[in-house]
């Protein structure tokens, strides 16, 4: 493991009462470091540095949508798809996504370069159709607007 | 500290309970059910998460999940029985239950003591309105080669999850993912490695969790139960056995609250396989030319009192631990009084000094301060006291382990020193022991004379004087001072050390596996071994008289706290037992020895027990009050052991050798195969410093060596293991000295 | 155009305050002066004063809530304030804007709350998904550190969430923070006794505490005024849906459906007309358009059927199909359940199955009873309050347009034809599940 993330990980640590509220920071770091997913070895390492099991890990990782337990692509793209950003057309939205990126909804594109997703409301009701991308939010998307996105995520 | 009364009532009928009582208590106080699955006392704060439990509380809104509550003065309950809401509220739970519960009941091995079956009987919506597809999931999958899981069947009540984590503490067995998609589960698949993995298969209360050993094997109607003890090692757990046709087909807790809680260690539960090894020793063998040969039981005694008579003077015997006070106390009146053999091997030292400081072991859970000493994990030893320790540390206690791996680290050998110590005026630790109310000692180790040691160190702190407190000593066989109680009591001769020996006698498995027999066997001219197992006699033994497992036995035992519990015969042995031949051989040198436990026990009560009645001990034993304290003999061996010498001057940097004793180690457990993960690998540890130095990282294979014999195992670096110590499982330990060198193969 | 009185908002020119130095000259930080200059009790009986009340979703009054926090010399444990930024329920997203906007009007309400219930921890439990909110604070967080006076002997952590829309509900936030599944925990105990690390704690509201600064720069009286009785002061509503212009509104309690939805948010686009209205989130049940002059304050939503919630209004035209909208509801609720409870996570699946059965023709009279009976058997059997959250959102749209759920029946289709709004609808592709064996059997 990275002499880095284990400081940071010990870091954090110090700022709870009880180190093991570090759990949740620890994993997102943990994940941040290996490709935006967490592989066992990630796991074991988060584990080893808080001094809980990796099955305690997984118990935890597993609760909450943004910590995966399967590889993603480099690239994240997710459209929300809960009432207001529906009643917008989301669904064209993320149609549109499929058919771009070339993958479907809830799947990484073969050479790993996406994974396009569908998610519950971001808070972004008001400026729907909220697409996250990276965990960024771009606000009020609409069906047309995806072929440049795509686009501008590609060149980049 | 009793809390005062208040007054519920519950369906119109009114119960008195002290505050603080849980409803569902409450309730059966007044004769009243209410029907949980999530609810387990046992496993800390209720979770309320089934919904099972819904009652009517007057003054409250909506339903109250009555696990959660506690008794309040005035509080008038409703449950099903009288509430049309409630009603409603538990049919809707248990179709909510059944909507992805398969209905596979006949096949399944809760089937008949299930309580999702009763329940349903009872609360239950009559058929079904669920009209879509099941969840569905993989069918059973083994958890471990002890556990198997069947997903669809799992209610997630969270019991075997909470048990994991709070009462075991191991962070193995978890829930993952969220919502419908929860399931229980472990590390990557990978086993459910705990020593009390088994509880979860009774704590569920579905056929989710089921044993692989248990799988199919009967059914709950045509089977019996016999309340016995087990002897897996000094707690002495109660423990029911399963019995179909005459064979163990299970064993269950039975809850002693003082002893176990209703906890069991897999060695105690899963061990019972080994009364069917395929090399159960039924009859009696004899060295032929070619090796063991079975003979009649006549020839064996004919060869017996040959043995015996031919060695008279010159007989030495070897006991195991492991017997019960009946057969130990029969076999010293056949050799003590018939033969004037008085020199005797015992497995450890032995010491009553302790019984100054005796309590249940439940006192642990409620101490303020927990201090153990010794080499030995508690875990290894007295798995149910590390349940205890654990209790008292969620309860908020200090714990503190004072050993080569422990809070406070210490090196090998040390914790008789450390007593000494502790015992000092002005040690900080001392003072925190002295200024508690309630505080335990525990001594987790070889040596110590038997717990004299810890007891000097109890009484120097006054804990005589606080009936809150306790001092224990784990020995390493379960009834160890049983066993030499009853060999002391049968004569009063002094011992003599016959050199050469004529016979060795070895009684038991453990005598028979221990290499310090073998060795002392060596300098014997003939061996007789009394064992259930041919592979533990082939080679040495020149008659082998077959042994009896603890299942098979009436008896008694003495366990880790002093107390006196009673074992009872679940399935007749494949031959006749210990005391039969026994009785037969002491006939013939004009012993009078009784086949029947019961008259053995008698007599030797009348010695040891102030003639406590064998009835009076009943299904659970109490716990005798506490004697006057005596100091034991001194220490003999001063400690503590210097540095050490190097044993050759070809290696540097010696480590002193840490034989680890292992739960599951022993003839018994190496005959289940379903068992084989739970046994210590072949590893050495060593400390993160001691591995740097060589250049070893953990699995590494190494050679660890002592002058002449070498030991090829893997390493694993142990954060918490002190400096200049090789931990080595003692059954991967050959022959290794005290003195080791560990080099990377 | 109603009257729009800006206090949350306040001296921001419709922008965002993020300098420190800014702030305190706008008058910041005069409010914390005022109140550490009171007794703990004297802060907590003004708060009572101003009629405060959660946004949060429960409306409890916040002073009372702080008053149930033993006195530390009662009960010799830290105390902890822990404030609730994990804004999830659909059709709310002010709690965002607040701290966008006026992020030291927030922290400098979790001051004056840390004082009221002697914390020296404050916990602001951010939703992971809030990356720029979480970056505002910590930068407004790491200016108040260079000036030691504002922080005194307090500290403020920053907590994100990782995804999870239960870990809103103040149990399984506390449970979250302490690193587990983010379950609820049942009560009592309540936080207030054994909360944070079973200690004393409150929980409170972004929005919630961010106006307890408004109160003491105003001082409860004249907050009070503002507003109506029993739900003083303002409210961010956050306006979603068929609307000219979406958004976050600052109001005063008791305007009219028709005044926000009309007069602020420019009434219905497309001249299509208005069909019903969720005035408090997507758990709070729905509304038609004859109830479009229904004030939004508590006391009047209660009266209506309904609840204030968390003020998000979400605003449906004609053209939705009111069986998908319950399934995309109730697809919600079955994907947040936390698994705890067996009504929840079972019955909100099940809704979802019934519900999805109606939609697509194959259902019966019988399937339309055993909804409202399903929903009904969840109603008041949970732990929490996220499965009946499911079952009054799905009961309510049967109660208010049962001719189209009968519809759906008696055609053995849906009536939109393809064309409701919301057709297509897509439930939540998180991998869930996916770690596991699950699979689906053949229909029974
Ligand atoms: C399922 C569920 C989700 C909730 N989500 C939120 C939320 O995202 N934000 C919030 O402030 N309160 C939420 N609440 C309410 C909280 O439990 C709690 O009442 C609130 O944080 C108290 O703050 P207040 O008194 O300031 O309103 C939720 C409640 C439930 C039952
Ligand atoms: S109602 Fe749902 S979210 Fe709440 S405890 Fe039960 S399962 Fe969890
Ligand atoms: S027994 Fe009470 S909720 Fe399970």
């Amino acid at each position: 493991m990275s002499e880095t993330l284990h400081d940071r990980i010990q870091e954090l640590r110090a700022v709870y009462p009880d180190p093991r509220s570090a759990i949740l920071p620890a994993l997102r770091l943990a994940q941040e470091e290996h490709g935006g997913w967490l592989p066992p070895a990630a796991l074991r390492e988060v584990a080893d540095s808080l001094e809980v099991t990796p099955a305690t890990c997984v118990a935890v990782a597993s609760f909450y949508d943004q910590l995966r337990l399967e590889p993603v692509g480099r690239r994240l793209v997710e459209v929300c798809t809960n009432i207001s950003c529906a009643l917008a057309g989301a669904q064209q939205v993320v149609e549109a996504f499929e058919r771009e990126l070339g993958v479907e909804a809830g799947a990484t594109s073969a050479d790993g370069a996406f994974t396009l997703g569908t998610v519950e409301c971001l808070g972004g009701c008001g400026w729907a159709t909220v697409v996250a991308i990276d965990n960024r939010h771009r606000l009020r998307v609409t069906k047309d607007d995806v072929p440049a996105i795509v686009e501008e995520l590609r060149g980049a | 500290m009793s809390a005062e009364l208040v007054t519920v009532t519950v369906d119109d009928r009114t119960v008195q309970v002290p505050a603080g009582t849980g409803l569902v208590e409450t309730a059966q106080a007044a004769g009243i059910e209410i029907p949980v699955f999530c609810y387990e006392p046992r496993l800390g704060p209720p979770v309320g998460a089934c919904r099972m439990c819904l009652v009517e509380i007057e003054g409250m809104p909506k339903l109250q999940a009555g696990c959660t509550l506690t008794a309040q003065d005035g509080m008038v309950v409703r449950t099903a029985a009288t509430s049309e809401k409630a009603a409603r509220g538990q049919e809707s739970t248990l179709e909510f239950i059944l909507v992805n519960h398969p209905l596979d009941c006949p096949v399944c091995d809760k089937g008949g003591e299930c309580p999702l079956q009763d329940l349903t009987f009872r609360y239950g919506p009559g058929t079904t309105r669920m009209r879509f597809s099941k969840l569905t999931v993989e069918k059973p999958i083994p958890l471990s080669p002890l556990v198997a899981l069947d997903r669809e069947r799992c209610i997630l009540c969270y019991r075997c999850t909470r048990f994991s984590e709070d009462v075991a503490a191991d962070g193995q067995l978890i829930a993952r993912n969220r919502g419908a998609h929860t399931e229980i589960a472990t590390f990557e698949d990978e086993p459910y490695r705990s020593p009390f993995s088994g509880n979860v298969i009774e704590l569920c209360p579905v056929g989710a969790l089921t044993s692989t050993l248990y799988r199919f094997d009967a059914r709950p109607w045509d089977i019996q139960s016999v309340p016995t003890v087990c002897a897996g090692c000094a707690v002495g757990c109660n423990v029911s056995a399963t019995i179909r046709e005459n064979k163990v087909k299970r064993i269950l807790s039975r809850n002693h609250p003082e002893i176990d809680r209703g906890w069991l260690c897999d060695k105690g539960r899963f061990t019972y396989p080994s009364l069917r090894a395929p090399d159960r020793v039924t009859t009696p063998l004899r060295r032929g030319p070619k090796g063991l040969e079975e003979v009649s039981w006549d020839e064996a005694l004919d060869t017996a009192e040959e043995l015996l008579r031919s060695s008279a003077g010159a007989i030495v015997t070897a006991l195991s631990g492991s017997e019960t006070t009946e057969i130990a106390f029969a076999l010293a009146k056949l050799l003590r009084q018939g033969l004037a053999a008085h020199s005797a091997v015992l497995p450890e030292a032995t010491s009553n000094a302790l019984d100054a400081f005796r309590a249940p072991l439940s006192a642990i859970a409620e101490a303020e301060i927990v201090v153990v000493v010794g080499d030995d994990p508690v875990v290894e030893r007295a798995p149910i006291v590390d349940l205890w320790i654990t209790q008292a540390r969620r309860n908020g206690a200090a714990v503190i382990t004072c050993s080569p791996m422990g809070d406070v680290r210490v090196p090998p050998g040390a914790a008789t020193e450390l007593c000494r110590t502790l015992a000092a005026p002005g040690n900080e630790l001392g003072e925190r022991l002295r200024r508690a109310e309630r505080a335990i000692l525990v001594w987790s180790g070889p040596g110590g004379g038997g717990g004299a040691r810890l007891a000097e160190l109890a009484h120097e702190l006054g804990l005589d004087e606080r009936p809150g407190s306790g001092a224990f000593h784990l020995p390493a066989t379960p009834n160890g001072r049983g066993v030499a109680a009853a060999w002391s009591a049968a004569a009063d001769a002094d011992e003599t050390n016959p050199e050469p020996i004529g016979l060795l006698v070895v009684s038991g498995d453990e005598a028979a596996a221990d290499p310090s027999v073998r060795a002392l066997a060596e300098r014997a001219e003939r061996v007789l071994v009394s064992t259930m197992f041919q592979g533990l006699a082939t080679g040495w033994a020149d008659l082998v008289l077959p042994g009896t497992g603890a299942l098979e036995r009436e008896g008694t035992m003495v366990n880790l706290e002093g107390r006196v519990q009673r074992l009872r015969r679940a399935a007749l042995p494949p031959c006749p037992d210990e005391l039969a031949w026994i009785s037969k051989l002491a006939a013939r040198f004009g012993v009078d020895v009784s086949p029947h436990a019961a008259a053995v026990y008698a007599e030797a009560a009348s010695h040891l027990y102030r003639d406590l009645d064998l009835e009076e001990i009943g299904l659970r034993a109490q716990l005798p009050g506490r004697a006057p304290y005596e100091a034991p003999p001194a220490a003999t061996t001063p400690a503590p052991e210097g540095p050490l010498a190097p044993s050759d001057e070809r290696f540097v940097g010696e480590l002193r050798l840490v034989r680890a004793h292992a739960l599951f180690t022993g003839p018994a457990v190496e005959r289940v195969d379903e068992l084989r993960f739970q046994r210590p690998p072949a590893e050495v540890e060593l400390s993160p410093a001691d591995a740097e130095r060589r250049g070893i990282a953990t699995g590494d294979p190494v050679q660890v060596r002592s002058n002449g014999t070498s030991v090829a195992l893997r390493a694993r670096v142990n954060r918490r293991l002190i400096e200049g110590v090789a931990r080595v499982p003692d059954e991967h330990a050959g022959d290794l000295h005290a003195a080791v060198e560990v080099i990377k193969a | 155009m109603p009257e729009r009185p800006e206090l949350v908002f306040a001296r921001t020119d419709g922008g965002a305050v993020t300098d420190l130095e800014e702030y305190v000259a706008r008058g910041g930080f005069v409010a914390l002066a005022k109140a550490r200059a009171m007794e703990p009790d004297a802060v907590i009986a003004e708060l009572e004063a101003s009629g405060l009340r959660g946004r949060g979703g429960a409306f409890f009054p916040t002073g009372r809530k702080w008053a149930f926090v033993p006195k530390p010399d009662r009960l010799a444990k830290p105390h902890y304030l822990v404030v609730n930024a994990d804004e999830s329920e659909p059709g709310t997203f002010k709690d965002r804007e607040i701290m966008l906007r006026v992020p030291f009007r927030f922290l400098e309400g979790c001051l004056i709350g840390a004082h009221a219930i002697a914390a020296k921890h404050v916990f602001v439990y951010i939703r992971g998904e809030y990356e720029r909110e979480f970056e505002v604070l910590r930068s407004a967080l790491e200016q108040m550190h260079a000036r030691g006076d504002l922080l005194g002997d307090v500290t403020i952590v920053l907590h994100r969430g990782a995804g999870a829309y239960i870990c809103g509900e103040e149990t399984a936030l506390l449970e979250s923070l302490e690193g587990k599944r983010g379950q609820p925990r049942t009560k009592p105990p309540f936080p207030a006794i054994a909360g944070l690390y079973a200690a004393p704690t409150a929980v409170n509201n972004v929005e919630s505490i961010t106006t307890v600064t408004v109160v003491f720069e105003l001082g409860a009286e004249e907050y009070a005024k503002v507003g109506v009785e029993g739900s003083t002061g303002t409210r961010v509503f956050s306006l979603s849906g068929n609307v000219v212009r979406p958004g976050n509104y600052e109001l005063p309690h008791g305007i009219t459906l028709r005044e926000l939805i009309y007069d602020v948010g420019g009434g219905v686009p497309n001249g299509r007309s208005l069909k019903a209205v969720i005035p408090g989130g997507s758990s709070t049940p729905v509304l038609t358009a004859d109830d479009i002059d229904t004030p939004l304050d508590f006391d009047s939503l209660v009266r209506a059927g309904s609840s204030i919630g968390s003020a998000g209004v979400i605003v449906i035209d004609d053209r939705c199909c009111m069986v998908q909208l319950g399934i995309r509801v109730s697809q919600f609720y079955e994907h947040e359940s936390c698994g705890k409870c067996t009504p929840c996570r079972v019955g909100t699946r099940w809704l979802t199955q019934i519900l999805q059965k109606i939609e697509d023709g194959r259902a019966d009279q019988s399937d339309l009873d055993l909804l409202l009976s399903v929903c009904d058997r969840i109603l008041g059997t949970c732990l929490c309050p996220l499965g009946d959250s499911d079952a009054i959102a799905v009961a309510s749209y049967v109660a208010r347009f049962r001719d189209e759920f009968q519809e759906h029946v008696h055609l053995g289709r849906c009536p939109f034809e393809g064309a409701s709004s919301l057709e297509g609808i897509l439930a939540p592709s998180a991998l869930h599940g996916a770690h596991g064996h699950e699979h689906e059997a053949v229909p029974a």
